[in-house]
């Protein structure tokens, strides 16, 4: 069992692999911060503001004097976890919702699409702004709002899917044996059309990532004294020429979970278009 | 096609209707009184008498049942009257107005470069599909999606305006002041557009136009540029429009760390300051614009594309 995992995880690209390995390695440290990380994240030591690395510091601390590597880590598990919940979140939504519609088409199906076509074109951001103008800023807050508009690619990839998967004589065979609805959506239709959902949820977590450090940036995301990585670019800006790393590494650790996590969405993607012997086909809007 | 003009007509307006209601329900979700507000930022007291907020909740009409505000409200803005930013005390139609001009022209600019260097991009990508310059394409439009915005702005304000000073490192004054903004969003977009044309150049390749005007003779370059581009560039065209309704008004980020007047900046000064009008009439502006933009693309796409299936309400 173990073993034919492992071949079967060799055997995807390399850029798979890599992305993959890179993931493990971030959600491991982000997991055990409370017993890695080498200080508080909280904690300013006015003392020794703005120092280098050192044996005390290892990346060094910002403009208060807070350990720069806990803050990093703890930073971490804020916006990794609000990316992954919004996506999650979106994920089980838009199948359901795509799935449904395109299983049961009619009035409800064109109604429910002409919405997705609407909620597509919102700009994300700023949805997420107007909803932080009526109930105020959070955690909450942010991912309901990169909800609303996030779940309508699933919902369109999975009613197409649905839409493919209905033609499939296994579906027909259930229906002949009289099998419900729901059981055939979701023991069918919807197991089915699992992979690529799964691959477009991956390839879409960098742009989440960004959006959530961006709304952070501007202060309207993860409030102080947390910070997650938007926030602590923020803080570090005015004192990007005299300690460069404040900037580079929470840059750094956002971009290298981006491209990893959809350098695996990628080798994911490629696996589906394999299987179903088309030409790459691009998910993303 | 008169059926789909028709259709997508009904749901731009029934999404209008709907998106004004909601901007007209922002102050009452807040859950802010305005009439205590009003009279509280007059007298600057915080015990408010009762009465005078009753006769000023009268005398605006704040008592009159909720559909009658709307269409009140409503009547307002269909002129044009958007009320006075709570701000800064102008017409917020007049804010927008100069807000909206300023974002255009950036996301256009910052549009237009990623088009143009996406289509050789892509084009070379499919060309070379599975050799190394197809590898580096893919590499290259992943890593450029996974830059922030709020990253890459501040390094550039550094190395272009602090270290060399060779252009402006916020503000709105010139030609010089939209290079960076301009650059640094495009950057996305160009990724994005690089992979659509290579995943619609690859279909076209294999098209059977493109083998028969092949086997007439052409060059693979001038089978590409006759037949080839006019169907490949359709999938870039439609994200375009996205894209273009996406950054008129969801640039905030990079206009707010430029220092830039435009829409993004407007909205998150509104949200900032509680500026309900403001909020108000840069909701309907942004997104009406967003709808409107994509149904225009929707139709265009239509008409270019003679082959795209209308009736079938064609996603996937």
């Amino acid at each position: 069992m173990i073993g034919q995992a492992k071949a079967w995880f060799f055997r995807q690209h390399w850029s798979f692999v890599l992305g993959a390995v890179v993931i493990a390695a971030v959600c491991t440290l982000l997991f055990l911060t409370p017993w890695i990380a080498p200080h508080d994240p909280t904690n300013p030591n006015l003392s020794s503001r703005l120092a280098g690395p050192s044996a005390v510091y290892w990346i060094g601390t910002d403009h208060l004097g807070r350990d720069l590597m806990s803050r990093l880590l703890y930073g971490g598990r804020f916006s990794v976890t609000i990316a992954a919940m919004t996506l999650l979140l979106s994920a089980v939504m838009g199948t359901l919702i795509g799935a449904y519609c395109g299983r049961r088409g009619g009035a409800i199906d064109e109604v429910t699409m002409r919405t997705v076509d609407v909620l597509l074109s919102f700009p994300e951001v700023v949805v997420a702004l107007f909803l932080i103008a009526i109930v105020g800023p959070g955690y909450g807050t942010l991912i309901i709002a990169m909800t609303i508009v996030g779940w309508t690619p699933f919902a369109r990839l999975a009613r197409g899917l649905a839409l493919e998967l209905s033609a499939k004589d296994y579906v027909a065979a259930a229906e002949i044996l009289g099998c419900s609805k729901s059981f055939i959506l979701l023991r069918h239709v919807i197991p089915n059309a699992l992979r690529p959902i799964t691959a477009m949820a991956f390839l879409r977590f960098g742009h989440k990532l960004i959006t959530v450090g961006g709304l952070s940036y501007l202060g309207l995301g993860v409030q102080p004294p947390l910070s997650d990585w938007g926030a602590m670019l923020a803080d570090a800006r005015p004192y990007a020429e005299r300690l460069p790393i404040l900037v580079l590494a929470p840059g750094i650790a956002i971009m290298l979970t981006a491209l990893s996590v959809t350098m695996v969405g990628q080798g994911l993607e490629i696996g589906v278009d394999r299987r179903r012997g088309g030409g790459p086909r691009s998910s993303e809007t | 096609m008169a059926r789909f003009i028709l259709r997508r007509a009904v749901v731009l307006v029934v999404t209008l209707v709907s998106v004004s209601f909601l901007a007209f329900l922002v102050p009452f979700l807040s859950g802010v009184d305005p009439a205590r507000a009003i009279i509280r930022s007059r007298v600057a007291d915080l015990a408010v008498d009762s009465d005078a907020a009753e006769a000023l909740r009268v005398e605006l009409g704040l008592d009159q049942p909720l559909l009658l505000q709307y269409f009140d409200w409503l009547s307002h803005v269909l002129r044009g009257d958007l009320g006075l930013s709570f701000a800064s005390r102008l017409p917020v139609a007049d804010q927008i107005g100069s807000a909206l001009l300023v974002s255009a022209t950036i996301a256009v600019t910052a549009l237009l470069l990623a088009l143009a260097l996406a289509l050789p991009i892509g084009t070379v990508a499919a060309l070379r599909q599975g050799r190394r310059v197809d590898g580096l394409v893919t590499f290259m439009t992943q890593s450029f999606v996974a830059i922030p915005e709020y990253w890459l702005a501040p390094v550039c304000i550094l190395i272009f305006a602090v270290e060399l000073g060779w252009l402006p490192s916020a503000g709105w004054t010139g030609v010089e002041s939209l290079i960076l903004p301009a650059f640094v969003l495009s950057l996305r977009p160009l990724a994005y557009f690089s992979q659509v044309m290579r995943a619609s150049m690859i279909d076209v390749l294999q098209a059977d136009y493109i083998t028969a005007a092949r086997s007439r003779g052409l060059g693979i370059a001038q089978a590409l540029l006759r037949h080839g581009l006019r169907n490949g560039i359709l999938p870039v065209l439609t994200i375009f429009a996205l894209w273009l309704a996406g950054l008129l008004g969801g640039s905030v980020v990079v206009e707010v760390i430029f220092a830039i007047p435009g829409m993004g900046r407007l909205v998150y000064a509104a949200v900032i300051n509680n500026d309900i009008p403001l909020l108000q009439g840069s909701m309907i502006c942004i997104v009406g614009l967003a709808i409107v933009i994509n149904t225009a693309a929707d139709l265009l796409y239509g008409i270019l594309n003679p082959t795209v299936t209308v009736a079938g309400g064609a996603t996937g």
